[in-house]
């Protein structure tokens, strides 16, 4: 079955090259027949990957360890579901999954686009294919899953402890598939580029994609998060580490793009930006995995150093110089339909929405660069950490997050006085009353209060909107408040959608703003002992240890530390948070002991104890114990965000508005009054 | 390992599996854990040895310090970070120590810093120090900013027609119209624009 497979791989290699060879080819000397053989060349690679995959799986399943891959990262005694999720645990068998997800992907498009956009289609199959052939043959070339060890072990080294956590199998492939979604709008991209046909019909094709690139994106980071703040041990969730930063920065060039493409859909202006923003894009999420695989910059996420990065890096500048040369060579085909009517209209707010959230992505980028461009220039590197990204970005999210409550306020082409009077009250309204009431309580950070104040701001905004949506439509329909409320959502799911992605966000930051206020306690305790803790809400919570025990439990030793909690005297119950020594099947140890956090979470607050070992190999424990407030917001923000996403995205309410399709035949329209 | 300790562990094991059923009931004792009589654990090995935490490691300029500098050790996260998240380093437990000896001998926050980076050099700083070339890393996101707010003022410039007719301003063709009127035809745009 590994032969099978390893076969396949080279056949996926040959095959994508020829595919991707026919399909420009076909569709630049427009012999149709050539470019359909191109297109079947795609789904032929799928199969054959779709083999090396199941060989791959196989191998990992039946412990196969004559395989150096399955060694490396899997062991008898690893549970199942771990066994499974060690396909993409390692740097080759990402790879291999990075290209069946980039093909299924592919081979999908092109299955909903039967028959329609022909002359972009040869492009779309023979740009996947180029981005599926280049993982391959990074694989084939560098970093073969089938390659063989020159012996059998008895047993393999098993799987990382701190990745045996049910956040870290839906974690990484969230992650890919956001990353490698984004090759579909990119592949449509090129394609308009390459054909000339820069209509808005390419970014119909796209638009679900894109919302669902950037769902998967927006998941994958929020249960990154979650990964990281359950099972590290840390007591946060976001470093501001390069690869952390890698995955946000598609996300903030997607984001804009979400929004200026409405712009394009509904005026026809921002072609050229739009395009640069899908292609900027693409570019990033490949610079991503550079970042993750090359071990140019230090980060606690990387693989292990190997030669990959060298490919990523040809590939990246390859991807860069093409596409940009495509973008250069359009430009001139890419004006603008229409002109903007206002400074004040929606459609300026949306331009600064992008200008900060691009604004955001630079400053992310630079600080990541920065060690690099420092030691060029200076000879020394220097630490990028946590203190500058926080410095630069809380006054740049705080701006974004201001815009994300106007955006929606202003009308699209031309807002009035009236209008803007009768917009911003309320919200305005709720900014002040939310800035006054938390200076009154005199709380002490000021960027907490903006985040707090701006969040009531976007709330009141988004409210507003469902309010006086679903007021239209109780008298024009005399509708019920349910069914008026339904059907407005549904009628304009995007929209609406779009709102509850802005609830969401403002959790999000409602969140983050609640690091402002977290403490750590460090703690020695014998059994019996207490400590006490004071929130930042006046509560005093008391931590007894009642003993520590040890067991053997699945593929692990464990020691659990066990205190009572109480709560202003009030008991809460139990927290155990343990050390865990992992054990392959022959009994030997494998990897460090790893931390299980004890996490007591609640809309407040979470008290967050981690067991830090033990003094003189003694039940005499010691803890830390951090006070996190606000944290459940942002675990339920990006539910709310997801949430938000999936109504924008469902069928049935997310096609091309009246105003975009109207673009392929632009006229004008008139409005009247009847009495 | 100790092969009795292991069976000792499977029979613990399958007494795990009828004591979650009592799960729901308040007991304060775990099934399956092996407790000492005499405080001391079955098997240390399996846990990572620690110095008793002291009132001084809680002390806010301690902290303060430790969030200002890196561990060495290569982990990328700050000395307070992972002396109590890495339980196997053994390098930011010394970079603790040296903290506490540094403030004990009379040095204040800022002394103690300087002295770390006269050890270890400017990296160990968890940010760039604001001063010479390093500005720049502070400087450019708002340059980026700025430039940013010019370019797309050009942008607008360019962008920004005559207005033919104000078609969707309270205008004067509005400004007598009935409430109702204008609310439907705001209506009507929204959806057509939809």
């Amino acid at each position: 079955m590994t032969d099978i497979a390893n076969i396949a791989l080279w056949l996926t290699l040959l095959i994508g090259v020829w595919g991707s060879v026919m399909c420009f080819v076909g569709g630049i000397k427009h012999l149709p027949d050539l470019a359909a053989s191109g297109e079947r060349a795609l789904y032929v690679v799928w199969g054959l990957l779709a083999v090396a995959s199941a060989g791959l799986l196989h191998a990992l399943l039946t412990h196969d360890f004559t395989l150096e891959y399955v060694a490396a990262y899997t062991s008898r005694n690893l549970p199942l579901w771990y066994t499974w999720s060690a396909f993409y645990a390692g740097q080759k068998g990402s790879l291999l999954f990075w290209s069946i997800v980039v093909a299924t992907f592919g081979s999908a498009a092109m299955i909903s686009n039967r028959g329609k956009y022909r002359d972009l289609t040869p492009y779309v199959a023979g740009t996947v294919l180029v981005v599926v052939t280049f993982f391959v043959s990074v694989m084939v070339f560098a970093a073969n899953p089938f390659q063989r060890l020159g012996f059998t072990p008895a047993d393999g080294n098993g799987l990382n402890p701190q990745l045996q956590n049910p956040g870290m199998t839906i974690h990484p492939p969230m992650l890919y598939l956001g990353y490698t979604s984004i090759t579909i709008p990119f592949a449509f991209a090129v394609g308009a580029l390459i054909s000339g046909k820069l209509d808005t019909g390419w970014l119909h094709a796209i638009r679900k994609w894109t919302i669902l690139s950037w769902l998967f994106l927006s998941a994958g980071i929020v249960l990154g998060m979650w990964w990281a703040y359950v099972e590290l041990g840390w007591g946060g969730y976001w470093a501001w580490d390069p690869v952390e930063n890698a995955s946000f920065l598609p996300w903030l060039t997607m984001t804009a793009f979400l929004h200026s493409v409405m712009i394009q859909e509904k005026r026809g202006m921002l072609k050229r930006w739009n395009m640069s923003l899908v292609v900027a894009s693409f570019l990033l999420s490949i610079f991503g995995t550079f970042i993750t695989r090359s071990g140019v910059i230090s980060s606690v996420h990387s693989f292990a150093q190997s030669g990959v990065g060298y490919f990523f890096l040809i590939f990246l500048v390859f991807a860069a110089v093409s596409s940009i040369t495509l973008l250069v060579y359009r430009w001139p085909q890419l004006e603008a339909e229409s002109k903007l009517e206002s400074m004040v209209s929606r459609e300026a707010a949306f331009l600064f929405n992008n200008l900060i959230l691009i604004v955001i992505a630079f400053s992310v980028l630079w600080g990541t660069l920065f060690p690099i461009l420092s030691e060029l220039v200076q000879g020394t590197k220097v630490t990028v950490g946590p203190p500058f990204f926080n410095q630069v970005n809380v006054p740049l999210g705080l701006l974004l997050l201001l815009l994300t409550g106007i955006g929606p306020l202003i009308a699209w082409r031309h807002a009035s006085t009236g209008n803007l009077k009768r917009q911003f009250l309320w919200p305005v309204a709720m900014l002040l009353l939310t800035a006054t009431a938390l200076t009154l309580v005199r709380m002490s950070d000021g960027w907490a209060i903006g985040a707090f104040a701006l969040g009531a701001f976007v709330v009141a905004t988004v409210v507003q909107e469902f309010v006086r949506g679903t007021g239209a439509r109780m008298r024009l329909h005399q509708e019920s408040v349910p069914l008026a409320f339904v059907r407005l959502v549904g009628r304009n799911r995007r929209r609406y959608g779009g709102y509850v992605v802005h609830l969401g966000i403002v959790m999000l930051f409602a969140g983050f703003a609640g690091l402002a206020f977290k403490s750590d306690t460090e703690a020695t305790l014998k059994p019996g002992q207490s400590v006490e803790v004071r929130s930042p809400y006046g509560h005093v919570f008391r931590l007894t240890l009642d003993g520590v025990s040890q067991y053997e439990q699945l593929n692990r030793f464990v020691t659990a530390a066990t205190l009572e909690v109480s709560r202003d005297g009030v008991p809460l119950g139990l927290m155990r948070s343990e050390k865990r020594q992992h054990l392959n099947s022959l009994g030997q140890t494998t990897f460090e002991p790893s931390t299980e956090v004890a996490i007591r979470s609640d809309i407040r607050e979470d008290l967050y104890v981690v067991y830090a070992g033990s003094v003189q190999g003694t039940e005499e424990s010691v803890f830390r114990i951090t006070l996190n407030p606000l944290v459940w917001w942002v675990w339920y923000g990006g539910m709310v965000l997801v949430v938000g996403g999936l109504i924008s995205m469902w069928p049935g309410g997310g096609g091309p508005t009246a105003a975009s399709r109207r673009r392929a035949e632009p006229a004008g329209y008139v409005a009247r009054v009847t009495a | 390992m100790n092969l009795t300790w292991r069976r000792r562990g499977l029979v613990l094991l399958c007494g795990l599996a009828p004591a979650s059923l009592l799960a729901q009931t308040p007991a304060r004792t775990t099934a399956g854990r092996v407790d000492s009589s005499d405080g001391q654990l079955y098997a240390p090995a399996y846990v990572q040895e620690r110095a008793p935490s002291t009132a001084r490691d809680d002390e806010a300029v301690v902290k303060d310090i430790e969030h200002k500098i890196r561990c060495t050790c290569g982990c990328n996260l700050d000395v307070f970070t992972c002396r109590t998240t890495d339980f196997n380093c053994t390098t930011s437990p010394a970079m603790h120590r040296l903290v506490l000896a540094r403030l004990d001998s009379g040095m204040t926050e800022t002394q103690v810093l300087a002295a770390f980076v006269a050890q270890y050099g400017v990296s160990v700083l968890m940010q760039p120090p604001k001063r010479g070339f390093d500005w720049v890393a502070y400087v450019m996101p708002f340059v980026g900013l700025g430039v940013g707010i010019g370019l797309l003022g050009l942008a607008m410039r360019r962008l920004v027609g005559r207005q033919a007719e104000p078609v969707a301003a309270d205008g004067p063709a509005l400004a007598n119209a009935d409430p109702d009127a204008v609310e439907r035809l705001k209506h009507e745009l929204e959806k057509f624009e939809s």
